[in-house]
């Protein structure tokens, strides 16, 4: 096989790029042409076969490396020195570990991890269940959300009489709502 | 007592009329695991607390636990105090994840039923990634069901421990990608139909593209060995619970069905060479005096699908879930009872032994 770059020499080494493990992008090169193309030394040149490959395919290297979770933090770049007051931890850390220090870490890097988690999970607002000793109020928020659900399917199907009865019960318990935080 | 019984009963009589797809489903889906991460409000998470405050989960956890009558009959287990290969088994039944056994100080877990046995499993590990994981692992397609016992468990706990919550981001996990309902349903299943008709890729990206993730039968960055995939589902965020399990089933039916379409095609199209492929599995397995747990996995796998499209028929009738959980190396050394260390080659020795012993029918 001859270099894909020079296309004169024997192509010794073969670079493989899976996309999506379905596609390939294949690259035949000589070693003299890998070593121009890659501003290495010889001696260095195999140590590294992730930088080898970032450099000739301009991926990721670190999309590669890692489990799941840090990827995600990958995606986000942060110049701040911010810590968590509650346990510490700094934005360095968390896209280290992948992990956030405490609880308190979501509100005070609410502004970084916001988009972040939405990136991750398409969308902000939680639907499931809420905790059995937590607020009124968040309970009555979470029937809330339940209803809303139920109107849009009552309105999908055309199920106009259900839908006027959710609204009225959605209107109520809004009004509830309203009140007691004003309050 | 009687409402689990009459549930129980009702699932029995709703399932009379599927039970022949039922079977074929486990067939394919080998195992259920759902699981739940909680997280305990007012202390720190996993990854920057102290040894000290580990313990001080723990006990306040376990604490708890003990309190809970549903929880009475789990065993509890430091993990800094079983051996490396009891570590291993608990690593190799799916009931800890591997992550437990690294920095171990102040981790634990409950588990409910012997390891040993192949029925709902139940565990919960605590001070791992999360304050808690709850875990239930069911044989077959059962999403519902161990869905609905890991809830028992978390309402029974969630009445004495508050949990870190946020009504935005619902239960607050350690890892942004668990956000929301923190509640991760995982499956394994056995394709070979897709495998060898090399559909698998399209496959893949299929459901790759509806938010599932796929990696091999030992988890993260493991190579596919088998035929065996673990897919599970990922955003957590704005769905409720509900809407995740009934997916996740849908999801899994789907890949039944698809599954079993390859088998088919590749029956009526590509029958000698799925003859070829089997018999040699076969005659491996009865004639091997040493198998590694990769190969017999590979070659287990052929035989099963040589069992189920009716090629190979001199075999025993055996349960490839079952099976490939007992000849896992730390369940067969530690079900030698022997003191001092078996060597690697006589762990494969006795593997093979015990797959012969399993599948053979006895020449008369």
């Amino acid at each position: 096989m001859i270099c894909d770059s020079c296309g004169k020499n024997k192509a010794n080494i073969h670079l493989i790029k899976a996309i999506n493990n379905n596609d390939a992008e294949k690259m035949n090169l000589c070693n003299d042409c890998a070593k121009n193309l890659l501003f290495s030394s010889g001696e260095s040149f195999f140590s590294d076969l992730a930088e080898i490959l970032s450099s000739i395919l301009e991926i990721d290297v670190k999309f590669y490396k890692g489990d799941e979770n840090k990827k995600f933090f990958d995606s986000v770049d942060w110049i701040n020195d911010k810590k968590c007051h509650c346990c510490g931890t700094d934005l360095k850390t968390m896209k280290k570990t992948g992990k956030v220090g405490c609880a308190n870490c979501y509100d005070e890097f609410k502004d970084g991890l916001y988009p972040l988690i939405k990136s991750i999970h398409g969308k902000i607002g939680h639907m499931g269940k809420v905790p059995c000793n937590s607020s009124k109020r968040l309970k009555s928020e979470k029937i809330l959300r339940d209803l809303k659900v139920e109107l849009d399917e009552a309105v999908i199907i055309e199920n106009f009489e259900r839908a006027a009865q959710l609204r009225d019960m959605i209107k109520k318990l809004q009004k509830k709502l309203y009140k007691s935080s004003n309050r | 007592m009687g409402k689990t019984n009459l549930f129980s009963t009702m699932c029995k009589n709703s399932d009379v009329g599927r039970k022949i797809s039922k079977d074929a489903r486990s067939k394919i889906i080998l195992t259920t695991r759902v699981q739940l991460a909680r997280n305990l409000s007012d202390h720190k998470f996993g990854s920057t607390s102290s040894s000290q405050e580990k313990n001080d989960v723990l006990n306040l956890i376990i604490g708890v636990a003990s309190g809970i009558r549903e929880l009475s009959d789990y065993k509890f287990y430091t993990v800094n105090k079983l051996t490396k290969v009891q570590r291993r088994l608990l690593i190799e039944k799916h009931l800890m994840s591997p992550e437990m056994t690294s920095r171990m100080q102040g981790k634990g877990v409950l588990v409910k039923s012997c390891p040993c046995n192949h029925r709902k499993s139940v565990s919960i590990m605590i001070n791992g990634e999360d304050h808690l994981r709850i875990q239930c692992a069911a044989p077959g397609l059962n999403v519902r069901e161990s869905y609905k016992e890991i809830m028992k468990i978390e309402k029974k706990l969630e009445k004495k421990l508050t949990f870190a919550f946020n009504s935005k981001l619902g239960y607050l996990t350690a890892c942004p990608v668990n956000l929301g309902t923190a509640l991760r349903i995982s499956v394994i299943a056995h394709l070979p139909g897709l495998v060898m008709s090399s559909k698998i890729t399209d496959f893949i990206n299929n459901i790759t593209n509806i938010g599932c993730r796929t990696v091999g039968y030992f988890g993260e960055n493991s190579e596919i060995v088998g035929n065996l995939f673990q897919i599970s589902r990922r955003a957590t965020l704005g769905r409720s619970e509900e809407d995740i399990v009934e997916e996740m089933n849908a999801i899994c039916l789907n890949i039944v069905e698809e599954e079993e379409k390859a088998r088919q095609t590749l029956k009526a199209n590509h029958l000698v060479d799925m003859e070829d492929s089997v018999y040699r599995s076969y005659g491996v397995l009865k004639y091997a005096k040493m198998l590694s747990y990769e190969e017999s996995l590979e070659l287990l796998s052929m035989i099963e699908l040589g069992m189920e499209l009716g090629i190979v028929k001199n075999v025993k009738k055996f349960n490839f879930s079952k099976l490939v959980n007992i000849i896992g190396n730390s369940h067969i050394m530690l079900s030698m009872k022997k003191d001092k260390k078996l060597r690697e080659d006589e762990v494969d020795f006795i593997r093979a032994n015990v797959i012969r012993e399993k599948i053979l029918k006895r020449i008369r």
